[in-house]
């Protein structure tokens, strides 16, 4: 089960202050960086969600976020639905989706799970990349933002929309952390660990992996949702599956099962790939030798390993400080 | 449609299948035999386009095609001593994630010693003319490739099925500790498989150099349609290898003639029927 300890409380706090000074304080390209940021962030803590808590590795959570954009896109665009309304039925289906996908594949494990999923996302990127109603090879384009003049603010302007997805991602993660601390995802832990001990306690384990999945599938919907909003523009490249290759990249750099990990992933991953491209063409090489040292040192992450080296000793301290503080004060009341 | 057209895409099928072959039986054997998930199997058989058109250029086409795979299994090689030796113990998800790593690196090696360009590279000047038989004309060369990858089958199905080593090899995709316990070296063993593998990948590599054009994205292009072909086969055995193969490159080329709307959805909604069906493959290797 997740829980929050001093250090990812401390990260959380960090985080978010850094959003937000980031926010009000950059230009027009670091509010685009910062927008791409949160947007990742939300399709990795969905992600983290399922492989990090569930064991269940997805390589298709790129095409669950496609799906989120191009069901927006069409329902806001073709079929002249209001954008509130397309966000939420966008968001809707692709949790209905991906809860398919996660009943499909619940029986398989390991490499099979994974091979499972790349297929389905594989179909979902061939079937948009060749259906006409999509647009195809050119993509949709003149997707709108929601319209909040009503309360006097107007996201078309990059700074509130980049405010706009860091309120969206204070709410996933609350979403998120809700769900993993519900019997749902108690059940899903033990799963992970025994699904055959969790077989014979009575417990349907392929619905909790598919509930599970489908929560996670509304969140990658609507980080593609927000990705549309974002570039206002759309194209099947959204679902290829490097794009959930990169994803879970991005997970392990960050530190998988953690949540806040993914997050200082995301946040770290876009920085450097933004500060390496702007220095050599050659951004895959760079990745490519982190993510092979990160795994070779089989540390969790960065996050992770700042965890496992400071986290139980911080925890500590501030126990012994405050059973500190009650023994002065039961000496005092003597 | 007559029976030319017929005969004209079953060998288009047919090419495409002994190609995808010659690549999944490396994956699928180092898979069903150390359960190794080499996702950069594909980056290696980029390499051995590269190499190939870089010899056939300086040396003629047949430099090139026996050079190369030996060129490709010394890149294996390293990286088998550098990297995948200490990564044997790891579960699949680092293994994935560790040659996934790979893939970047590589892709953009290849780049900075090649450059963004494709290369060319022509077939040998004895293959490349066409063949007529059957009421159709035939490219020699893709004739060439066909032979080449049933060749290469019938040499590994009479390694496998015949010889000792071919024995050893079976029984440490079998049981990997009872077979160590019977003396038999499974780490070497692995070791020779794994450089059969990269030179297949290489040889692949090469012999696909004068038909696509040599990218640096080849390797990533390839890799999902050798894993569609090892998981519908099962992973591990050469038979599921041989079925995946055909099975993929028949859909394939058949769908893109017949429904060109559905060809590409239609080989992902076989594979996801087959993972719901048989989860483990169609021939895989353990019961």
């Amino acid at each position: 089960m997740f829980r929050h300890n001093t250090l990812r409380y401390g990260a959380l706090v960090l985080l978010a202050a850094g959003a937000l000074a980031h926010a009000f304080t950059a230009g027009y390209f670091g509010l685009e960086i910062l927008t791409e940021i949160l947007i990742l962030a939300i399709l990795v803590l969905a992600l983290d969600m399922v492989a990090g808590f569930g064991g269940m590795v997805s390589l298709c959570h790129g095409a669950l976020m496609g799906v989120g954009a191009y069901a927006f896109a069409l329902l806001s665009t073709k079929a002249g639905i209001s954008v509130p309304l397309s966000m939420v039925a966008a968001v809707a289906i692709t949790g209905a989706g991906a809860w398919v996908i996660g009943t499909v594949c619940a029986r398989s494990h390991g490499i099979y799970f994974i091979m499972a999923t790349l297929a389905f996302g594989q179909m979902a990127y061939s079937y948009v990349f060749e259906a006409p109603i999509f647009g195809g090879d050119d993509g949709l384009g003149g997707i709108s933002r929601p319209d909040l003049s009503l309360v006097g603010i107007d996201l078309d302007d990059s700074r509130s929309f980049a405010l706009f997805c860091l309120a969206a991602l204070a709410l996933v993660y609350g979403a998120a952390v809700i769900t993993l601390r519900s019997g749902l995802g108690r059940s899903l832990s033990g799963v992970m660990h025994n699904a055959q001990r969790m077989r014979a306690l009575g417990l349907t384990v392929w619905r909790v992996k598919a509930d599970v999945f489908g929560v996670s599938g509304m969140i990658a919907g609507l980080a593609g949702v927000l990705a549309a909003q974002h570039s206002m523009y759309i194209s099947p490249g959204l679902l290829n599956w490097t794009v959930s290759g990169e994803a879970l990249v991005v997970v392990i750099l960050g530190g998988l099962g953690t949540l806040v990990g993914p997050l200082v992933g995301a946040a770290a991953f876009v920085v450097l790939k933004h500060e390496v491209s702007a220095l050599t063409s050659y951004w895959h090489l760079v990745v490519g030798g982190i993510l092979i040292a990160v795994v070779l040192s089989r540390a969790n992450g960065i996050f992770g390993w700042v965890e496992a080296r400071w986290g139980a000793k911080l925890d500590r301290r501030l126990a012994d400080t405050t059973r500190g503080t009650e023994a002065q004060e039961v000496t005092g009341d003597a | 449609m007559d029976l030319g057209f017929w005969t004209l895409q079953a060998l288009n099928a047919l090419q495409l299948s002994m190609l995808l072959f010659l690549l999944s039986i490396g994956l699928t054997v180092i898979f069903g035999l150390m359960h190794f998930v080499n996702l950069a199997h594909g980056s290696l058989y980029a390499l051995g386009a590269y190499f190939g058109a870089s010899l056939a250029a300086a040396g003629g086409y047949w430099t090139g095609f026996f050079l190369a795979p030996v060129a490709v299994m010394a890149v294996g090689l390293v990286l088998y001593t550098l990297l995948i030796r200490r990564m044997r113990k790891s579960g699949p998800m680092a293994q994935v994630l560790v040659t996934f790593g790979l893939i970047f690196a590589l892709l953009d090696l290849t780049r900075i010693v090649w450059g963004d360009l494709g290369l060319p590279m022509n077939a040998p000047d004895i293959l490349s003319g066409r063949v007529a038989f059957l009421g159709i004309e035939y490219p020699a060369y893709r004739l060439f490739v066909v032979a080449l990858g049933l060749g290469v089958f019938a040499a590994l199905a009479y390694v496998l099925s015949r010889t000792q080593i071919g024995a050893m090899i079976r029984a440490g995709v079998d049981n990997d500790a009872m077979a160590a316990c019977l003396g038999i070296n499974v780490e070497r063993l692995f070791f020779i498989v794994f450089c059969v593998g990269c030179a297949l990948a290489g040889l692949a590599g090469t012999v696909a150099a004068p038909l696509l054009s040599v990218t640096p994205d080849m390797g990533l292009h390839i890799l999902i349609p050798t894993l569609i072909v090892i998981v519908i086969g099962g992973l591990g055995s050469l038979k599921g290898a041989i079925a995946g193969s055909l099975i993929y490159g028949f859909v394939q080329t058949f769908g893109a003639v017949l429904a060109p709307q559905l060809a590409s959805m239609l080989i992902y909604g076989l594979l996801a029927a087959v993972l719901v069906i048989k989860p483990a493959g169609l021939f895989p290797a353990k019961g």
